[in-house]
Formats: C-alpha cells, sequence, structure tokens
C-alpha cells in the first residue's frame, strides 16, 4: 500500500495541471450544450439541398417539387470548392445535379446515370438521400410499368411517397438529442488525452524514477508488486477522471443516457484506457516534464486534428483519412460518428471499432512492458 | 568470535572493456564499522550495487548474514538500510512523508512505524523541517533526510556511500556521530568515502580500494605500519638551494624530500630527534624559514606508497 500511497500523493500535487483542461472543458461544453437545446427541433428531417437541373422538363421540376416539399432548397454557385464548403458550413447537406437525359432514362428504366452528387461521405444525409432519391425513382417506375405515362407517374409517386416517409422520422421524441449527445462526446479524446497526459505522466516517471525504484528494490517489496500497485493507482484515477466527465455528461442531456448513448459511454470508457495506455507509453521514456507537456501538445492536438475530433473526418484529405487509420482516436470518432447519426449505424462495425481501440491500448502496454524490461532490467546502467 | 555478516567473494564486475571490480573480496564481521576507501571511480559504489544485488556481476559470490544474497532475498533486504551515494527521495513528498514512505516499504504495522520514523526525525534532527519539500533543504539537511530514509526501520545492517559528500563540517560531524551511535546500539556499518579523515575517525576496520582491487585491509594502525613512513615535516622556507636539500635527504632515517611551493616535505622512516636534524642543519646552513610542523603517518601515505599517487586531488 505503500507505493499506492505514494502515488495518491505525487498525483495530489501534480493534479491541477490536469483538471485545469477539464475545468475549461466543462465551462465551455455546458453553456454550449444549453443553449442548442432550444434550437433548429426540426433539423434532422429537413435537409438543405441543392439542386442543379440540367435536365429541365417536367419530369425533373417534378422532382424538384417533390424535394422541395419536404426538405429546404438552396442555391449555390456549381462550383466544387464552393459547394464543399458550403457543405463544410453545413449550409447544404447535399448538392444534388440532375443530369441531362433524366426523364428519357426515367421513361426507359436506364436508372444508372440520372443524377451526380457532392455530398459528405457516408454522412446521414448521404444515406438518407441516396434511399431517397431510389425509393422516389423506383416508385415512379412501377407506376410508368403500371401503364401510367411519365408525366402522370410522377405525379402518383409523390402522392404515395409522401404518405409514407412521414411515419420514419416521427419517432424521435427529443431530435436534439443527439446533436448534444454528439458535441459532448465528440471532443471527449482531446479532454482524456490532455488530462491523463498532463497528470498520469509525471506521476508515473517520479515513481519510475531509477534512483527511487533502485532503492526501493533494495526493501522487501517484490519489483511485481511495485508495478501493481502504480496499476492499481492508475486505474482509479483514470476512472475517476472518466467519471467525473460521465457525470457532467448527465447534466448536458438532462437526465440519464438513453439508447446509442449508452454505446457512446462504452466507447468513451475505452477511450479512456487508449489515453491511459499512450500516457503509460510517454512515461516510460526519459524526456522530463517539459518534454511530456509538449508530446502532450503534440498528442492532443496532433491526433485529434487528423483525426476528425475538431473538424469532422470527411472534411480532411484521403491522405490525411488513411494516415488517421494508423491512430486509435480517428476510430473512437469513427464509432461515435455512427452512435450520433452522423453516419448510418451498424453494430458490426462498432464492435470492429472497438476491437481496433483495444488493439491499440494492448499494443501500447507491451512496448511499455517491453521499454520498462530493458530499462530496469539491464542494471549495469544504474549510476549513468 | 564475532558472526560474519557479509562476505565478499573474488567479485569481478565488467563495465564492457572496463573491469570495474577486479577479484574483490572482502568480509565484514558484526558490530564493525568497515571503510572502504577509495579514489573516485575506484569501484566503491560497484561494490555496494553488488551487494545488494542491484548489479548484475560476472564472477564471485555474496553472502550476507551466512546466506547467499540474491535479488529475491527478501528476508535478507529486510536487515539492510542503504543510504545511496545519489540522494533518492520524491521532490514531490516532505520530509515526513518521504521517511514514512522508505520505513513503510519494511514496515507495515502503522503505530510501529509512527514510532520509527519520529525516532530517526530525531535522530538526524530534522524536527524542524517536517513539512519541507526537499528541494527546500541544504544539502547537508538533504544528506540528513537521505539517511533518515535509510535508517528508519532499524536495519542490522547499514550501508553508506559517500553519505557527506557536499556536506559543511559542522553536518558532517553531526552525521559521523550519528553512524557511530547506531553501531553502538548494534548495527554493524558499511561506510564508503574517498575522505580519509572521516574514515580514519568512525571505523573499526579499513579497506583500501583502487581500480577494482583490494590493495590493502586492517585497522587504521595496522594499514599505517604498512607504510615505511613514520612521520613527515613540513618547512615553508624561502629559495632553498639544491645543495641543501641533498645535504637533507641524506641525513639518517630520511627517505624523501620534496621540494614544492616553498614548502620543503622530508619523509622519514623511524628514528628519533628528525625533526631537529633537519632544522639544526637549516640553522647551520644560515637559512631562515617559517612555519615548522611535523604529521604522523596518515592513510594518504599507505596509500601513495602503494600506488605512486595521492588519494584525492589537493583542492578536494
Ligand atoms: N553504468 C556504468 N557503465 C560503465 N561504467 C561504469 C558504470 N558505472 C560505473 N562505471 C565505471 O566503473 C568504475 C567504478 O565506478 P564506481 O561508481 O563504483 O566508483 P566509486 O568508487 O563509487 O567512485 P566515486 O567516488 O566517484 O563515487 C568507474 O571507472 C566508472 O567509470
Ligand atoms: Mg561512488
Amino acid at each position: 500500500m505503500q507505493i499506492f500511497k505514494a502515488f495518491m500523493k505525487v498525483l495530489k500535487k501534480k493534479l491541477p495541471s490536469g483538471l485545469i483542461y477539464i475545468v475549461v472543458f466543462l465551462c465551455i461544453a455546458i453553456p454550449m450544450s444549453l443553449n442548442g437545446k432550444e434550437s433548429e427541433k426540426y433539423e434532422d428531417s429537413t435537409l438543405k439541398i441543392c439542386i442543379f437541373d440540367e435536365d429541365d422538363t417536367p419530369e425533373s421540376k417534378a422532382l424538384i417539387e417533390y424535394i422541395d416539399n419536404k426538405h429546404d432548397i438552396v442555391s449555390f454557385e456549381k462550383d466544387k470548392d464552393v459547394l464543399f464548403e458550403k457543405l463544410y458550413w453545413e449550409e447544404a447537406d447535399y448538392a444534388l445535379t440532375i443530369n441531362k437525359g433524366y426523364s428519357k432514362a426515367l421513361a426507359n428504366g436506364d436508372t444508372n446515370d440520372m443524377f451526380g452528387c457532392y455530398s459528405v461521405h457516408h454522412s446521414y444525409a448521404t444515406v438518407y438521400m441516396e434511399t431517397y432519391l431510389n425509393e422516389y425513382v423506383s416508385s415512379v417506375r412501377a407506376f410508368i410499368l403500371g401503364g401510367q405515362d411519365s408525366k402522370d407517374a410522377v405525379l402518383s409517386a409523390a402522392d404515395s411517397l409522401s404518405e409514407e416517409t412521414d411515419v420514419e422520422i416521427a419517432d424521435n421524441s427529443d431530435p436534439d438529442y443527439p446533436e448534444r449527445f454528439s458535441s459532448y462526446f465528440q471532443y471527449m479524446p482531446y479532454i482524456l488525452i490532455s488530462v491523463l497526459m498532463n497528470t498520469l505522466c509525471p506521476v508515473l516517471m517520479t515513481l519510475n524514477r531509477k534512483d527511487i525504484r533502485y532503492r526501493t528494490n533494495c526493501s522487501c517489496v517484490r519489483p511485481n508488486r511495485y508495478t501493481l500497485q502504480l496499476f492499481a493507482g492508475s486505474t482509479v484515477f483514470v476512472t475517476a477522471v472518466w467519471l467525473i466527465l460521465m457525470i457532467a455528461g448527465l447534466f448536458m442531456y438532462g437526465g440519464l443516457f438513453k439508447g446509442n448513448a449508452w454505446l457512446a459511454v462504452l466507447n468513451s470508457f475505452i477511450f479512456a484506457l487508449v489515453s491511459t495506455s499512450i500516457a503509460v507509453l510517454v512515461s516510460s521514456f526519459n524526456i522530463g516534464s517539459n518534454g511530456v507537456s509538449l508530446l502532450t501538445q503534440i498528442i492532443g492536438l496532433g491526433m485529434c486534428f487528423l483525426c476528425g475530433v475538431f473538424v469532422p473526418m470527411a472534411f480532411l484529405g484521403k491522405e490525411v483519412r488513411a494516415a488517421a487509420n494508423f491512430l486509435p482516436a480517428s476510430w473512437y470518432i469513427k464509432a461515435n460518428d455512427m452512435l450520433d447519426g452522423t453516419n448510418v449505424f451498424d453494430s458490426s462495425k462498432l464492435a470492429t471499432y472497438i476491437m481496433i481501440e483495444v488493439a491499440f491500448i494492448v499494443t501500447f502496454f507491451i512496448v511499455a512492458l517491453l521499454i520498462h524490461r530493458i530499462k530496469y532490467n539491464d542494471s549495469d546502467s544504474l549510476d549513468s | 568470535m564475532e558472526r560474519t555478516v557479509v562476505k565478499i567473494d573474488n567479485l569481478v564486475k565488467r563495465y564492457g572493456e572496463l573491469t570495474a571490480l577486479d577479484h574483490f573480496s572482502l568480509e565484514i564481521k558484526e558490530g564493525e564499522i568497515l571503510g572502504l576507501l577509495g579514489p573516485n571511480g575506484s569501484g566503491k559504489t560497484t561494490t555496494i550495487n553488488c551487494l545488494l544485488s542491484l548489479l548484475s556481476f560476472d564472477k564471485g559470490r555474496i553472502e550476507i548474514f551466512g546466506k547467499e544474497m540474491t535479488p529475491t532475498s527478501y528476508d535478507i533486504k529486510k536487515e539492510i538500510g542503504i543510504i545511496m551515494q545519489n540522494v533518492a527521495v520524491f521532490d514531490e513528498l516532505t520530509v515526513y512523508e518521504n521517511i514514512d514512505y522508505f520505513c513503510g516499504l519494511y514496515i507495515n504495522d502503522k503505530a510501529k512505524r509512527k514510532q520509527y520514523v519520529d525516532e530517526a526525525v530525531k535522530f538526524v534532527g530534522l524536527e524542524d523541517f517536517l513539512k519541507f519539500y526537499p528541494k527546500k533543504l541544504s544539502g547537508g539537511l538533504l544528506r540528513r533526510l537521505n539517511i533518515a530514509c535509510g535508517i528508519a526501520h532499524k536495519p542490522k545492517l547499514i550501508i553508506l556511500d559517500e553519505p557527506t559528500v557536499a556536506v559543511d563540517p559542522q553536518s558532517r560531524n553531526k552525521i559521523l556521530e550519528g553512524i557511530q551511535e547506531l553501531n553502538k546500539n548494534g548495527a554493524t556499518v558499511i561506510y564508503t568515502s574517498h575522505y580519509m579523515e572521516e574514515v580514519e575517525q568512525i571505523c573499526t576496520r579499513i579497506a583500501i580500494m583502487d581500480k577494482g582491487k583490494k590493495i590493502a585491509e586492517g585497522t587504521k594502525d595496522e594499514l599505517k605500519r604498512m607504510t615505511r613512513n613514520t612521520e613527515t615535516i613540513i618547512i615553508e622556507i624561502l629559495d632553498l638551494p639544491k645543495a641543501v636539500r641533498d645535504k637533507i635527504s641524506v641525513l639518517p632515517h630520511v627517505y624523501k624530500t620534496d621540494y614544492d611551493d616553498d614548502k620543503l616535505t622530508v619523509s622519514c622512516s623511524g628514528g628519533k630527534h628528525n625533526l631537529l636534524r633537519v632544522l639544526g642543519l637549516l640553522q647551520k646552513e644560515e637559512l631562515s624559514f617559517g612555519r615548522v610542523y611535523s604529521e604522523l603517518p596518515t592513510l594518504n601515505d599507505v596509500f601513495l606508497e602503494i600506488t605512486g599517487k595521492a588519494l584525492r586531488d589537493k583542492e578536494e
């Protein structure tokens, strides 16, 4: 217990530098989430859609009208950069081009090249719109095959579809719930990494100081016991930090978590362990306290930028996204994006993402362990 | 016959090319204060670290309390108190917390530990500094804290590796007296140093080492008998003519003279009235001189005679 006690005492001294992150985070996050509550009630069922009609036929106009009934139509210049910017700032959710030959294609059933689009890959809006357009086209085709000409078919299709679609979206009792949920868990990796690295690293570095370890090895405390007590101390601390964040989260939701939020809670706990393993790994290098705070900034900010914590992943370059796969935070974010509805939910994918995070944890711990082995068993470097 | 507490047998320790310990053997009996004396880099710390099984060694065997010492000899470790050369304490813990931590590595019982810690604090005289952090302590106080951390659990064997480096004479004396007191209370002590005065002052037996080898061993008097030097005469004198110095070196019992820095050093071996003879000669030559003093042999003379070099640099 002696070592565990020392761990807590040293932790107490190092705590302020880490807690400041939590305090600042909560100061920003809580008011933000409270504001979000009243605004834009129907946002997630109504999309902002920008349409370029290159076919310009009654059929294409009918489609535009059909979309306009349900969604907001916005118009922007047809330029890739402009559109991506609008998508980024969420001034548009989806940009649809009705290709030339749409009406003919509709009439003769060649449905492959009817539409072009700019959208955020894998986003909720994209998947929604694809299904939405598919449904529409299949429905029109059905009326055509049933003997109507295309002008009548588009009207019949619009009629029959508008009855069903409303039902789908209706059962979300608290529409802004996912949004509050999303922003809170979105920034969690940065907080966890910053707090844990800023506190756990210095504490572990102190308790693993070579002279102290050797001095302790002269006593009757077994080295395994020592490591075990450090482990216990770290576990208690990490769990406490995570719990604080979760309890603060409850306030932001105005009640207990529900549905997918429980999975986000699990995901965040896994990521707390990821951060711990990173902190343990970093602390096994002799880089001093300045080194640690520098590295915290680099790892914390760097990884969070690359992995879509601050900027949605979809807006990062292909190369960046590929590189981010090697960083644990990107898997956290991928999982979180599915949970908050940005992307389509898929439980097997979620399991894979979480397993990948776990694999990172295991890897980091093993590497840290190897470094320790080398450092403390090669006792010949005692004096250096 | 006293029990053998530590037995080091033919220890060899290499760091790559460098042989830090070269067939080093040593025995320490119960109740001794053994001084391990040697210049910087002679292998004192290496010996201690091997003794504690912190270092693996290439050859040899170490027994403590009659049992072989290995990294897992926890029953032996329990009885050892170690004061390392580099102060090993937590900067984040106070004086009291530090002593409590290190004592707690050995003593689980809370009440007993508190008593032991209080005694250790009193022993090193840190009562007024209990709430201080190590960074705020002066060099001497820090060394005392280091000692308190090592001895709080009342070990039977205490090992001190240069505990007085960078300590002012007053603190140093307090530390040395403390060590003697611990010894009187029953602890066997190993004390390493490169200050021969300290070693002469407190140690009951002394081993001198150089380049990883033990070059001499015995009590202070036994060691001094090993050198032919019985008296060193030092005379402050300006412009000593070479002819006069030659005359002095052929006086009876004189085996070596040195003239350096306006100081004449005459080494004598045996005989009586050596000083009078030298002074008489100077008087006859009508040379005036300043301060005159005569010294009995020191451990430095022993070291000098065996290795041909001084134990430590003058300015230290
Ligand atoms: N980790 C190491 N790697 C290589 N050489 C070492 C190492 N530690 C010590 N040495 C060498 O071994 C020799 C003995 O060193 P040691 O520290 O035992 O000397 P010491 O007598 O304690 O000296 P000091 O009075 O300076 O403390 C020295 O030449 C030193 O340079
Ligand atoms: Mg040394």
